[in-house]
């Protein structure tokens, strides 16, 4: 009920933002941002609730994990918002938050459970996996961001100046943080996935179909890193590399749910 | 509210009509005191700039304040001002707010949205204060058109694209790198429009400049003016690498940046973004340059194109601040015609109270000892008659705020209720 509401105000959000960004206002109305904020405040109530029923981070089906997912996404939305003050965020996130939001409403609550799921290994193994996957998120907002100002300078016609988009140097800036944050934790979860499996699961493992999609897509964001550190890479070619590593995301976030026989969190019939 | 603007402009008349009209800075002062001082006029302000003389006064209710005003123009002009009746015009109440509103909100400026009339405006209007000749409603007008000239610029786009080539390149270097802080400025060949460019780009944060030039000394007296550093002609390729923005205007008939230099400049910067600002004729980089990733080549053509199109926006942003200049005024009438309107009601329901107070003193004789309920009910009929008799002749003044006959209107409604002083 709580995810629902949450969701109501996500959505009035989104409506609120919309036509400051049209309009190329530069700030976010503040109509938006409280409603995103109240969103944020009953969903984080909505987390704390389960964490308590559950006595883990509810993080251990695909609902929880959506759910948790689009949380942290308001949460970066806001941080970053605050730190840069980048408008047109408001066009990319809180829409991305609501999809994810409906999702984590509409689908039916699992009743998963093993005794393997409470340890604590597994709770920050998927909480570092999300954290990693904001991280990319923002990512490949700010690779979006960039390749649109970056047509808009190259083609010498900005007819209608695009002052909403931050410059390229601040999405360059908001690509290299976020991405040395998702790398960060998309390690630490890799690596207490890889203990807690190592504990919990008997027979080969390792070749889990959602556990080498997360490795292709680890070595595309180690590949733009070290690109993007060594200098032989930047701008546009690292902004496509971005776009293909959050599909990468995606498609191993939920795609590889349905393949996978270890991770496939739905109910078994 | 007897409020009058007389003006000239650059759409009403040539330059020389409006020198002729202007009235210098330092002479405000005494040309203020002495409008306030002629019959009649309450509060002035003038507002006196090189594109404009507007002079705004308003008056007590039903003073000729038009004859004051002609006479005062032409004393201070010493001139006859029929010779100059077509250059002027003449307003009047909600045209003067909507007027003052325009001008403060740039939408009245030769170059629509400048920024400096905000200026000049708050310069007037501080000048009319310490003259003495801002203290009633013509000073929240003042103040009103102050606030909606800050409201139209933050709320609209229609200052905030360049119209000009040099803000043109400055604008875009900011798209690229943002902040110009830390940023290094390369200015290649000099010349006026180079030298311009890199001016505005200095002072929009740019720290460190390098000049290079054919002729050294050139180069060297170049750069001293800018605290910069010259670069000799020979070592170019060597420094232009360290160089986020470059300027370029030399006399080279042929492309002096081919795009195996930029290409080499970039490897040599970890392909950290560069931006050309080429305003030679023939040009100076290659156009193929700006194909190259993190490279971005704008010359005078492209840059004339970004001016033409701001241009545009901002005429598309104007029909956006009249409609909140529009609101302001609304807003802006409503609020003086209640301030205005206020003594007249407070006076109104003093006098009726009066009389019926007065009047139920007579009759507490007649009426013997009434008890608490038929007190409250005495009350309550005779303070319900009087509300509903006052009700419409309010309601009449506050609608016909505004219009010219309003003021006689109230006038009436005084006169009429022997509320006249």
């Amino acid at each position: 009920m709580l995810l629902w509401a949450a969701l109501g105000l996500y959505g009035l959000g989104v409506i609120l933002t919309f036509p400051s960004v049209v309009r190329r206002r530069p700030a976010l109305p503040r109509s938006a941002l409280v409603a995103l904020a109240c969103g944020l405040a009953l969903h984080g109530v909505s987390l704390v609730l389960a964490a308590v029923r559950l006595h883990h981070l509810p993080v251990t089906d695909v609902r929880a994990a959506v759910s948790f997912f689009a949380f942290n996404l308001t949460l970066a939305f806001f941080l970053v918002y605050l730190r840069y003050r980048i408008t047109s965020l408001g066009l990319f996130m809180p829409p991305f938050v609501f999809l994810l939001a409906l999702i984590a409403a509409l689908h039916p609550g699992s009743s998963f459970h093993s005794a393997g799921f409470r340890g604590g290994w597994l709770g920050v193994h998927i909480a570092s996996m999300i954290l990693g996957y904001t991280g990319f998120f923002l990512t490949f907002v700010a690779a979006v961001m960039y390749l649109i100002q970056e047509s808009a300078l190259k083609s010498k016609h900005p007819d209608s100046p695009r002052y909403w988009l931050p410059s390229l140097e601040e999405c360059d800036r908001l690509y290299y943080r976020s991405l040395l944050f998702g790398n960060l934790f998309l390690a630490i979860g890799l690596l207490t996935g890889f203990v807690w499996a190592s504990r919990t699961w008997q027979g080969p493992w390792e070749f889990d179909p959602k556990i080498l999609a997360t490795l292709v897509t680890w070595l595309i964001y180690l590949t733009l890193f070290s690109t993007r550190v060594s200098g032989s890479w930047r701008g546009r070619r690292s902004a496509y590399g971005a776009i293909f590593g959050f599909a990468a995301v995606m498609v191993t976030f939920l795609g590889m749910t349905f393949l996978s026989e270890q991770h496939g969190f739905l109910p078994k019939p | 509210m007897n409020l009058i603007l007389v003006g000239i402009s650059h759409r009403t008349a040539p330059v020389e009509v409006r020198e002729r009209m202007n009235i210098h800075e330092s002479r405000l002062p005494a040309a203020l005191a002495d409008l306030v001082a002629r019959d009649g006029v309450r509060e002035a302000l003038i507002l006196s700039t090189c594109n404009r003389v507007d002079l705004a006064a308003l008056a007590d209710e039903g003073a000729e304040v038009e004859t004051g005003v002609r006479r005062f123009l032409a004393d201070y002009h010493h001139c006859d001002l029929r010779a100059y009746e077509q250059y002027l015009y003449w307003q009047r109440g909600r045209e003067v707010v909507r007027h003052l509103f325009r001008v403060a909100s740039s939408l009245d400026s030769m170059i629509l949205g400048e920024p400096q009339i905000l200026g000049q405006f708050k310069q007037a209007y501080q000048t009319a204060i310490e003259a003495g000749a801002l203290n009633g409603a013509l000073h929240e007008i003042s103040e009103q058109a102050l606030a909606v000239g800050r409201r139209v610029r933050r709320e609209t786009g229609l200052g905030t694209s360049a119209v000009s080539v040099s803000y043109a390149a400055v604008e875009l270097a900011k798209k690229i790198f943002g902040s110009l802080q830390d940023k290094t400025v390369f200015i290649l060949g000099a010349g006026k429009m180079s030298e311009l460019a890199a001016r505005h780009l200095i002072s929009s944060g740019a720290s460190s400049i390098l000049v290079a030039n054919r002729t050294y000394d050139r180069a060297v007296e170049l750069a001293a003016a800018f605290e910069g550093t010259a670069v000799p002609f020979e070592a170019l390729f060597d420094r232009l690498g360290r160089a986020d923005i470059v300027i370029s205007s030399t006399g080279s008939p042929d492309f002096l940046i081919t795009r195996d230099h930029a290409e080499r400049l970039l490897a040599g910067r970890k392909q950290r973004p560069m931006f050309f600002v080429d305003i030679a004729v023939p040009r100076d980089v290659d156009p193929a340059v700006n194909k190259l990733d993190n490279c971005f080549v704008y010359d005078i053509d492209d840059l004339e194109q970004v001016v033409a199109g701001n241009r545009k926006q901002r005429e598309r942003e104007a029909a956006w601040a009249e409609q909140i200049v529009e609101q302001e005024v609304d807003r802006t009438m409503r609020r003086l015609a209640h301030k205005e309107l206020a003594p007249t009601i407070v006076a109104l329901e003093q006098r009726l109270e009066r009389i019926r107070t007065a009047e139920i003193e007579r009759f507490r004789g007649r009426l013997g000892d009434l008890s608490d309920d038929q007190r409250a009910a005495v009350e309550a009929l005779t303070r319900g008659m009087l509300n509903k008799i006052l009700h419409e002749p309010i309601t009449q003044m506050k609608s016909g705020t505004g219009n010219p006959e309003h003021g006689a209107l109230v006038q009436l409604v005084r006169r009429i209720f022997g509320v006249n002083e």
